[in-house]
């Protein structure tokens, strides 16, 4: 039994640091990003490869993915986000973030294959240990690491209130003289490399698999759905209670259901509390 | 609007009856298999077009809708041996109402939520295909019955999807050219201005989906008869993405560049050997250089052609002495 | 005749053309144009990629010696990647655009029920080889026949070995939610009940889950001391042993091929959890108590160990599958005169005791199932070598 909840909390935490890449993107452009689940996935894939295929040691291969992963939201900016905003069109960036990421999670499954591939072990641990396995443990810490490093770095540092500021009111902040279009770019870069930490941590619960990318996607905005847009705690609320009610579900009614359930929960939080439970009731001006 | 050119009525006729006589002059059965693949999938996109491309639904997970019809084709003609035409229809209405019923808590939510409500429906209709095995024969898949005579040859199946597909493309026309098919324009640009001008925006966005799942339904239905077997594996994501990108390549807010689109990306892989290896993200590059480069889509490049440079040089030059006439004349008022 | 010159000039020219229009008639026979239905990409990529080489041998060597009966093989191969629907517009296209005379495979299961009846629907001969058990039917598809085992023979051969041999009687069986998986984990129940057991423990599971700890603990719990696995997926099957490993539980696990085939060794977290493993085999692939192999299959590796580098680290009867379903092609032809479908099918249909590399064939008008059951062996997994098994112990 511990080992299904241990499953469902370390799975809640991926889908919360998915949803946290979720929140910072959308901080910056309001756009929500396709290619936010792609993120984690193209870590855990090169982690992957650069540890069993190219041998480099664990922290070489780790300081890897996150570039990866920093690399690639830095290109879902440039190429799907910034030419879409300068438009009016509203949704062609959910277009364009879309194809990027079936490009992206199509490349993978040429390269690297269809088969979830096993991920290495970073630290030396009998296979048999049960619940204090690092599987779990490893994205439990990234995601509460990360949390904390925004909370910091939102609070503490300049270039967060920058952050802030673009966040809350880009068109003031332009008139401040914060080149609102770097800001966006940085935060799509930090999202990636968020998405490289806990992909990579990740790995070994997820192994190394092109699929990966769609699941979490959805998994991430079910999270933010839950915990309400632009929140980092009703991300970690929402990714923790998505991870445990489909472990329990699946444990006791079989995994038939997974995707049923999940989207359920998802659906009944929508209609009662379209804002999430830690969101702000959005008021629009016309 | 597209200017009224003489040539438009006889290209279409003349289109009409290349592909009425298609099995006739078709090389071999196989091409007119691929005709009748292309005309299912019509009759899906066709009714979708007027959601995605008219409204600005962006419902990629629509093939939910499609597995749902063909499986209710499979299930009833099949197990249930109920007459394949009245299957045909009650497929149809399955499939109406599944989109109803997704679009009702959906079709509330904003851009983004509503594509992820359509995927995520999309994976519960594959999760579920496995689960309930004793109706859909689970992982095995499940066999379905042809059309009976006489449309069991390759030629005349080929005339009843086409006729259906003529139906539904008839249907969205009438559709788009009316009063309605602005409305739903108004809806996908700007939601706030229209609801502004008293357009009852979440009906006419449910009556819209629905009519959408209704024709998923049937080309769902056809689609099964057509493959003789259908499993969960036919029915990915992926194919979701097929028919948003035949829409969104040809063109929002038109009926033939959806058409094309459907015709091309599904031809295209017979062709090109290559690009059938490619698959998933050979669609994937055009979608983004389409949304990037061309996002009125190809056959907005269709109009560009039609545009006729003006017969004769037309200078805009004021008629002075009307115009202190008129104003003289005003002025005394 | 106005004269002898004339007389003899005409002679030599009608000689000549005697002479030549034998070649001219051999340049013209028309080639046997073969289909080759193959997943390259996608899920069992790996049986079907060594099928391709025992295909493409077979191919070579015949065409090397002129082709059968001066007719030259010309293999069309289709990429099908595991999706039904492109399985069923290559089977079209080939059947009726290219107008082939004979289709092999598709290797899934879940293809080849969606395809065998459309080739059969258009009288074609059909060598199938997929396991699943309703693919052949001598009424409905009376040209289609299977060269590979039945899914029948492997779950009969593992459910000896699990109830006679090992005396377990609590079985849990572990299926997959693929085409194959669903309908073998199906079979194997409805067999076990015949032979008066009933599994304590049932699943399928989505291949591509990557952890098995659950299905394995609630097998567990149910008492089950056997488990047997009737899924092809080979990443499925390595993390079935090594939750079993993981959680220390010394149960035997009996079941298909693939839990024995090298590419799990690397994805076994210890090697040990390969131990008391078992699953069904082949005669063709099983080393004697000498170490040795079947003459016609050390014959057939020989040949195969230059084409693959020097190394044969593949399960070796998928190639000795391909190749035997173009030799079988080829004593069609030769028995038949032709390639005229009717004429074929009888020609097979009146096939008893054919040679072949990976197993010995008998058809008959009312059995389309090629394989006898005495080619089937039970082998031990861990024990790979040469792409072939040792005996299970008895």
């Amino acid at each position: 039994m511990f080992a299904v909840l241990m499953t469902g909390v370390a799975m809640g935490c991926l889908y919360a640091a998915a949803g946290l890449a979720y929140n910072v993107m959308y901080s910056t452009s309001k756009v929500l990003s396709v290619t936010t689940g792609h993120i984690f996935m193209l870590s855990g894939v090169f982690g992957a490869y650069f540890m069993t295929i190219l041998g480099l040691p664990a922290w070489l291969a780790f300081a890897g993915a996150v570039a990866v992963g920093m690399t690639f939201g830095m290109v879902t900016e440039l190429v799907a986000v910034r030419r879409i905003l300068a438009r009016s069109d509203e949704h062609l960036w959910l277009l364009s973030t879309l194809a990027l990421g079936t490009i992206v999670a199509q490349s993978v499954a040429l390269w690297w294959g269809t088969e979830p591939r096993p991920f290495p072990r970073l630290f030396a641990q009998d296979s048999a240990s049960g619940v204090a396995d690092q599987k779990y443990w490893l994205p439990i810490v990234a995601v509460l690491v990360l949390m904390a490093a925004l909370e910091c770095f939102y609070r503490k540092t300049l270039f967060g209130k920058v952050f802030l500021a673009v966040a809350e009111d880009p068109f003031a902040a332009r008139a401040r003289g914060i080149a609102t279009s770097r800001v966006r770019a940085a935060s799509y870069a930090i999202a990636g490399a968020m998405g490289g930490v806990a992909g990579f941590a990740a790995g070994q619960l997820t192994f190394a698999n092109f699929a990966l990318g769609h699941m979490l996607t959805l998994s991430g905005f079910i999270a933010v759905a839950v915990g309400g847009l632009g929140s980092n705690i009703g991300a970690l609320v929402g990714g923790i209670s998505l991870g445990l009610l489909t472990a329990i579900t699946s444990y006791y009614f079989g995994g038939e259901f997974q995707q049923t359930i999940a989207v359920g929960l998802l659906m009944v939080f929508l209609l009662l509390k379209p804002e999430g439970l830690f969101g702000n009731q959005k008021v629009r001006h016309v | 609007m597209k200017p009224i050119s003489s040539s438009r009525p006889v290209l279409l006729v003349l289109s009409l009856v290349a592909l009425v006589s298609l099995p006739f002059w078709a090389p071999d059965e196989y091409k007119i298999h691929l005709a009748t693949l292309i005309a299912a999938y019509w009759v899906l996109i066709g009714g979708l077009n007027l959601a995605v491309g008219y409204t600005g639904l962006l419902s990629i997970g629509h093939v939910g809708l499609f597995a749902i019809g063909a499986y209710a084709f499979a299930i009833l003609a099949g197990t249930h041996d109920v007459h394949p035409y009245v299957a045909l229809a009650a497929a149809g209405g399955i499939g109406g109402l599944c989109g109803l019923l997704l679009g009702l808590p959906s079709l509330r939510l904003p851009g983004f939520y509503f594509a992820m409500a359509t995927m995520a429906f999309g994976m519960i209709v594959g999760e579920l295909s496995l689960a309930f095995d004793g109706l859909t024969g689970g992982g095995a898949g499940i066999s379905v019955p042809a059309f009976p005579a006489p449309f069991d040859k390759p030629a005349t199946v080929f005339w009843l999807v086409l006729s259906l597909a003529a139906i539904v493309t008839v249907m969205t026309w009438n559709v788009a050219r009316l009063m309605f098919g602005r409305s739903l324009v108004a809806l996908r640009d700007s939601e706030v201005a229209a609801a502004a001008v008293g357009i009852p925006f979440y009906r006419t966005k449910l009556a819209v989906y629905s009519f959408s799942g209704v024709t998923a339904g049937v080309g769902g239905a056809v689609f099964a008869s057509l493959q003789t077997y259908i499993t969960p594996e036919t029915f990915v994501f992926d194919l979701g993405m097929f028919f948003f990108i035949c829409i969104i390549i040809g063109g929002r807010g038109s009926i033939l560049g959806p058409l094309l689109g459907t015709i091309a990306l599904t031809a295209l892989p017979e062709v090109a050997a290559p690009l059938a290896k490619l698959g998933q993200f050979f669609y994937g590059i055009v979608l983004l250089l389409v949304v990037l480069l061309v996002p009125e889509g190809i056959g907005s490049v269709f109009h560009l052609f039609r545009k006729q440079p003006a017969k004769t040089k037309h200078v805009v030059k004021p008629e002075l002495e009307l115009l202190s006439t008129a104003l003289r004349k005003g002025a005394a008022r | 005749m106005k004269s002898r010159a004339e007389a003899v000039v005409l002679g030599l020219l009608a000689s000549a053309v005697l002479a030549v229009s034998p070649q001219i008639a051999l340049a013209q026979k028309p080639p046997v144009k073969i289909a080759w239905l193959s997943s390259l990409t996608g899920p069992l990529s790996s049986a079907a990629i060594a099928e391709n080489q025992g295909v493409q041998l077979a191919v070579e060597e015949i065409n090397k010696v002129g082709g059968i009966d001066g007719r030259r093989i010309e293999l069309l191969t289709r990429d099908t990647a595991g999706d039904p629907t492109k399985a069923v517009n290559f089977a079209n296209q080939l059947v009726h655009s290219e107008k082939v005379d004979f289709v092999i495979g598709p290797v899934n299961s879940g293809e080849a029920l969606a395809t065998v009846p459309i080739v059969s629907r258009a009288g074609i001969p059909n060598l199938v080889i997929g396991t699943v058990d309703s693919l052949i039917d001598e009424k409905k598809y009376p040209r289609t026949f299977r060269v590979i085992n039945t899914n029948e023979q492997w779950i009969t051969t593992a459910n000896a070995y699990a109830m006679d041999t090992l005396k377990r009687k609590k079985v849990a069986i572990i299926g997959d939610t693929s085409g194959y998986g669903a309908s073998s984990a199906k079979a194997a129940a409805a067999l076990l009940e015949k032979a008066g057991i009933k599994p304590v423990y049932s699943v399928l599971i989505d291949p591509n889950k990557t952890s098995l700890t659950d299905e394995v603990t609630k097998a567990r719990e149910a008492g089950a001391d056997v488990i047997m696995p009737w899924s092809a997926a080979t990443g499925l099957l390595a993390r079935l042993l090594n939750a079993r490993g993981d959680m220390q539980w010394d149960v035997p696990v009996v079941g298909h091929p693939a839990i024995m085939g090298l590419p799990i060794k690397a994805l076994l977290n210890k090697p040990e959890y390969w131990n008391n493993t078992f699953a069904a085999g082949y005669a063709s692939t099983t080393f004697d108590a000498a170490g040795k192999l079947p003459e016609a299959t050390t014959r057939l590796m020989n040949i195969a160990r230059p084409k693959s580098d020097g190394q044969i680290d593949f399960t070796f009867w998928w190639v000795a599958l391909g190749y035997d379903t173009v030799k079988i092609i080829e004593h069609a032809v030769k028995k038949a005169g032709s390639t005229d479908p009717a004429a074929i099918q009888k020609a097979l249909e009146t096939t008893s005791g054919l040679r072949g590399s990976y197993a010995d064939y008998t058809w008959t008008p009312t059995d389309h199932n090629g394989f006898p059951d005495s080619a089937m062996v039970m082998n031990k997994a861990n024990t790979f070598r040469d792409g072939s098994f040792n005996r299970a112990p008895r």
